[in-house]
Formats: structure tokens, sequence, C-alpha cells
């Protein structure tokens, strides 16, 4: 089992052209970044070009990711869920680009990198956290993330209206942060 | 998020934009908003991380070795375009620069005592926050103008010598004088045209293992002057 520390060696190896740091992090990562898409698209065609994608924006993009902050496990699975979820938007509605955009922002800081010191709390927390919301708000957080439902669609599956399933959600978010940085 | 974070509806908002929730005309404008305010960016980070938390539960699953291979031939297949993709993030600007500094040299560097240099290359950071010239005559004689930034406190800046999918080849430590001039090993300057040079940020001394330890600050390639 590969650690943080030898991931995130792997990747700082990618802009200096090392294959073999590549071939290391694919076979230490495809995995569960493959889940995380199939989950998403639940459907293996789609989900197998979609992990080619996304190996090949992490080599391009590895120069970068020491901008943003974030643990290089979470860098890896942000970039698998987006081009997911870009790729279930393109297939359901050709309007929704807006998640393109969502790469630029994880390697595109705004002004004043240094200051970002991300104060995110770790993966008990949120394991509790998440504990101490009723069970179908944190199912349909759950959703949005590991399935990349939309409001309408969450809304649908928890049969409640879709202004009710925002206000649900919106709250859930507020508790989730209260709780996150007790 | 503590103390001075952002309002709560720029905290929820961030959220709703981690998830991939806001609808278009509200992504783009959180975007646009997050672009200008840092702890913006910072509280959609924080989310972006936590949630990253939840993949946890997501049982991994092997992909089909096709993949592999399929990506290894769209990174790696055609020798042009695999240098193409892999350096994609900054050969653009670095073919300007490339032609300034063969300008530059051109007209300033070459005196009766400097031997001609025959390659050059700018070793440049993306943000331009750390830019070393380096000019390379025949008889082996790197030499190394740095015009922006330097080594971090306590830390030392490494220059490497690769080529292709080799592994990198250090050419030694920097010294923290602004012009540097460095020996290229007798083996590797056949070799000089068309590599790439890259500084990575090392432990005083120099990577103690014999490879990059630390972040790439800077890269850039070797072209004719």
């Amino acid at each position: 089992m590969a650690t943080g520390a030898d991931i995130e060696s792997w990747i700082a190896k990618l802009p200096l052209g090392d294959r073999k740091a590549f071939d290391a992090l694919y076979n230490a990562t495809s995995a569960k970044l493959f889940g995380v898409i199939l989950r998403v698209l639940k459907d293996r065609a789609a989900s197998e070009e979609v992990l080619q994608e996304v190996y090949v924006k992490i080599w391009r993009n590895a120069a970068r990711y020491k901008a943003n902050g974030l643990s290089p496990m979470s860098w890896l699975i942000t970039i698998a869920r987006n081009a997911a979820l870009d790729r279930l938007r393109k297939r359901k509605s050709a309007a929704a680009e807006a998640s393109e955009t969502l790469e630029d922002t994880l390697a595109d800081p705004a002004p004043g990198p240094e200051a970002l010191a991300i104060a995110a709390a770790g993966r008990e927390a949120l394991v509790a956290c998440f504990g101490e919301l009723e069970e179908d708000r944190g199912a349909a957080v759950r959703g949005a993330y590991l399935d990349g439902l939309s409001y309408a669609e969450l809304a649908e599956r928890h049969d409640v209206p879709l202004n009710t399933m925002r206000t649900w959600l919106r709250r859930s978010l507020i508790k989730l942060r209260e709780c996150l940085t007790r | 998020m503590s103390g001075t974070g952002p309002n709560e509806d720029d905290m929820i908002r961030a959220g709703e934009y981690a998830l991939g929730l806001l609808p278009d005309d509200e992504a783009e404008a959180f975007l646009r908003d997050m672009r200008a305010d840092a702890e913006l960016h910072a509280a959609y980070l924080a989310w972006v991380e936590e949630f990253a938390g939840l993949a946890e539960e997501v049982r991994p699953e092997r992909p089909p070795e096709r993949v592999k291979k399929k990506i290894q031939a769209e990174l790696f297949g055609a020798p042009e375009r695999r240098r193409l993709f892999g350096f994609g993030w900054w050969s653009g600007g670095l073919v300007a620069a490339l032609m300034l500094v063969a300008l530059l040299f051109g007209r300033d560097f070459i005196g009766p005592d400097v031997p001609e240099p025959a390659l050059v290359a700018e070793i440049a950071a993306e943000d331009r926050g750390l830019v070393i010239n380096a000019s390379y005559a025949e008889n082996g004689a790197l030499r190394l103008e740095r015009s922006a930034g330097a080594a971090r406190e306590g830390r030392a800046l490494e220059l490497w010598f690769i080529e292709g999918d080799n592994a990198p080849v250090s050419l030694g430590v920097l010294p923290e004088t602004r012009e540097a001039e460095l020996t290229v090993p007798e083996e590797l300057r056949p070799r000089m045209g068309g590599a790439v040079l890259a500084v990575s940020d090392e432990p005083p001394g120099g990577s103690p293992t014999g490879a990059p330890t630390g972040d790439v600050l800077a890269v850039g390639e070797v072209s004719d002057a």
C-alpha cells in the first residue's frame, strides 16, 4: 500500500518526464480512481475513457499540483471525480459546462497562494460529522459527491420538492462546516 | 475555516460548487468571485479536500490492462508527440523565451574571451518566480545566470540534465551567486542538444538520493543558440 508521501514524491517527479514514477503512481492509484469514476458513470466503457483522460491530465498538470495545497490523494480523486462529472453532465445536457472549469480552479489558485493554508478537517472528523447529520440528509450530500447527482435528481431520489432539497443540502453544509471546524 | 473565514453564504456556495450542484449561471458567478478572492478559494479547497474523503467508501476496481496501454500510447507513443504532451504546460512560452534569449546572447554575451555558446536554455518557473539562463559551449562549460528567484531559506537549488525517458542526472548544486559555471560531464556533452534542464528544491548540499527529491521549480529545453 502506497503512502501519501510515496504518491506525493511520484507526482513531484512527473514534470521531469519520469515514466517510472508515472507507472508507480498509476499502479498504486488507478483502481481507486476507476472505482470513483465508475460510481458516477455506472458504465464501464465510458469509465475507461475517462480514466485515460484523467491520467493524461495528471501527467500534464503535475507541475501545478503543489500550488493548491491539497493532499495528493484528494487531488487525484478530485480530478477523477470532476472528469466523470463532466462526462455525465455532457451526456445529460450539453449546456452544463460549468464543471469544465473545476480543474482550472484546482490548478490555478487565486492571488496569494501562500496564504492558502487549507483548513480542512481529517477523514475521521468527516465520518463523525456525517454521523451527526440526519441519515437522509447525509445520503443526499453523498449522492451529490459520489454519484454526481444534481439537485433535481436528489429531489427525485428522496421524493421531496426541489427547493426543499436545496434547503436540506445547504443546511447540511452549514452543519458539516460547524462540526468540521470544532 | 476558523475566525475570519468567508461569510456563511460564501461557505455554502463553495460547498455547493465543490459538489457540482450550482446551476450554470451561479457556478460561473462563483468561479469569477473565487478567482478574485483567496479566502473563497481556500473555502472551496477545504470542501474539496474533505469531500474527497468520501471516496474512501468507494470500492476500488482494477481497470483493464488496455487502459494503461492506451494512456502510455497517448502520452509516450510517438517521440514528437511525447515531448509535446509531456511538457505541454510550458512549451508555448518557452519557444518565445528561447528566441528572446538567443537574441540577447547573440548581442551581448559574445566577447572575445567567452567561447561562443552553441546551445542555450531558459530554465524558468511557470510563474517566472525563478529564471535561470543557461548557455553551453562545446568545451563542456555551462554558464548560468540567475535573473529571478533564489533557493528557499535553508534549501539549495540543484540542476538536472534530463534526456528523453532517462532518469535525471545531476549537474550539480547551484552556488548562491547569481552567476555560475558548471562543467557538463563528458558523456553527457554529445546529448546536450534537445535535452531538458530542470532545477529542483533540495536540502543543502543537494539531493541525498541522486534523484530529485523536492519540488521541480523550473524547467527549460536546450536548443541551438
